[in-house]
């Protein structure tokens, strides 16, 4: 069964056929289960539609339910689906192929947000509602019975690991993504003039940021040949000791290039906190807003900044 | 870093130089002496560095000096307290001193080891450090004797 395609979800989330039957191995689902499961098939074809009936009219009876299955068109898909579903328990093949659609389903239900605990609760119910029709069926020998609710049993276990599997894995990479995103927009730094950088910081600043973010700076100072650096932290929402010592030594960093860094856009708030907490940032040069830190720091690059005559006149009528 | 290559390996260069330090060439330049850095510097080196430049200030009758650690990949805390000393010895000597060239990632790893050159002025490269010479002495490279 090598012919699952790269990209598919077992090999993403790397499940390999060792681990499968290391899986399997441990829950002790072996070939005699298999047998099992295979005898129930028909059984199981018989009362299919009348125990997804069932689990439907309970899964309506809850607020939670309902809100998922409110077109009537989608009920009828999800029915069709999850008896599929259902037959393939007792389909006697549970190899890969088995997995990947296992692997499928617990997406789709992640996709459209089902809560882990609707899902969880929907193997109890098909359990019970399995384990009474098995003695039904078998009311002679109910231990045969128990022995083939027992094989269900570890089946659905199996497949309920997966279940959560892909929840976690969906939501992990969720997780990647995202502190991807915050680190591609973690750095900008932008040449404002020659020898002059300017570098708004959004957003919070833990100390993996922060090392990289001076990093890159101290790469930008050598590069660009900055001599004034205009660090704005409008856009960072908590200062604390922490983050003001990421500061000062990304401030003291750049000194030693022979870089001046100037801090502007600390609230009030900030400045209230960082004096309470007793943060010493003599060292570090602090401005109002950036229009004043850049007017300081196109005054230490010794520019003046001037209207052409023209343009007085027009202001001054006069 | 290109440098990493052409540097000798370390065990070449540390136990026997030990009696024979290393002189890092000190180049004068109008008004002003230039101690170019050439390799990674032992202890020793670097007090002989400082015996050579502090000595020299005063013989050359130099306004300003330039250190230039541009190929060093590495400053530890012994060697940022000799340079230090050493910015402070020439301004007792009645000279300006600069710190050129400390690399991104060595200016990175010395914060962290809250090493911070405290007092000592320093520059991106040798040309900032001349020019910054060239403010502080007032007169020009020109005028040198």
């Amino acid at each position: 069964m090598a012919e699952l395609p790269d990209r598919s979800l077992t090999h993403k989330m790397g499940l390999t056929r060792e681990e499968i039957t290391r899986r399997k191995e441990f829950l002790e689902l072996d070939d005699k289960d298999v047998e099992r499961l295979r005898g129930l098939h028909d059984l199981a074809g018989q009362y299919a539609n009348a125990v997804i009936e069932e689990f439907y009219n309970h899964l309506l009876g809850f607020r939670e339910g309902r809100e998922f299955f409110r077109d009537a068109a989608v009920l009828e898909r999800v029915k069709v689906a999850q008896k599929k579903y259902f037959l393939e328990l007792t389909g006697g093949s549970y190899g890969e192929s088995y997995v990947e659609s296992r692997l499928q389903i617990g997406l789709a239900h992640e996709r459209i947000n089902l809560p882990i605990q609707l899902y969880l609760g929907m193997y109890n119910f098909y359990l019970r509602a399995i384990a009474s029709r098995f003695l039904d069926a078998q009311k002679a020998k109910p231990a045969e019975a128990f022995q083939n609710f027992l094989s269900v049993l570890k089946l659905v276990f199996f497949d309920m690991g997966l279940a959560i599997e892909t929840y976690i894995h969906e939501r992990e990479s969720t997780i990647v993504t995202q502190q991807e995103a915050i680190r591609e927009l973690s750095t900008p730094v932008l040449r404002l003039r020659d020898r002059l950088l300017i570098m708004p910081i959004i957003g919070v600043i833990d100390s993996h940021r922060a090392s990289q973010l001076t990093q890159h700076l101290l790469q930008r100072i050598r590069t660009d040949r900055a001599k004034v650096v205009v660090m704005d932290i409008t856009g960072v929402p908590t200062v604390d000791s922490a983050v003001a010592n990421h500061l000062s030594q990304a401030v003291q960093a750049s000194r030693l290039m022979g870089a001046t860094v100037i801090v502007t856009g600390l609230s009030a708030e900030v400045a209230q906190t960082l004096v309470r907490l007793g943060v010493d940032l003599t060292k570090v040069r602090t401005v109002g807003d950036l229009q004043e830190g850049i007017e300081e720091a196109e005054q230490l690059l010794g520019y003046e900044l001037a209207r052409p005559p023209a343009a007085e006149k027009r202001d001054d009528p006069a | 870093m290109n440098s990493r290559a052409r540097r000798p390996p370390k065990n070449a260069m540390t136990p026997p130089d030990k009696s024979d330090p290393m002189h890092v060439p000190i180049l004068k330049q109008g008004p002003y002496l230039i101690a170019s850095i050439q390799s990674a510097l032992t202890d020793s080196d670097l007090f002989q560095l400082r015996d050579d430049l502090v000595e020299r200030v005063g013989r050359a009758r130099s306004r300003g000096v330039i250190i230039d650690v541009t190929v060093l990949e590495v400053m530890d805390s012994f060697a940022c307290r000799v340079l230090r000393d050493l910015v402070n010895m020439i301004k007792l000597r009645g000279a300006e001193a600069v710190i050129v060239g400390i690399q991104p990632e060595v200016a990175f790893a010395m914060v962290q080891l809250g090493l911070s050159l405290e007092g000592a002025v320093t520059a991106l490269d040798l040309e900032e450090g001349l020019a910054y010479l060239d403010r502080q002495v007032g007169g020009g490279r020109g005028r040198g004797r």
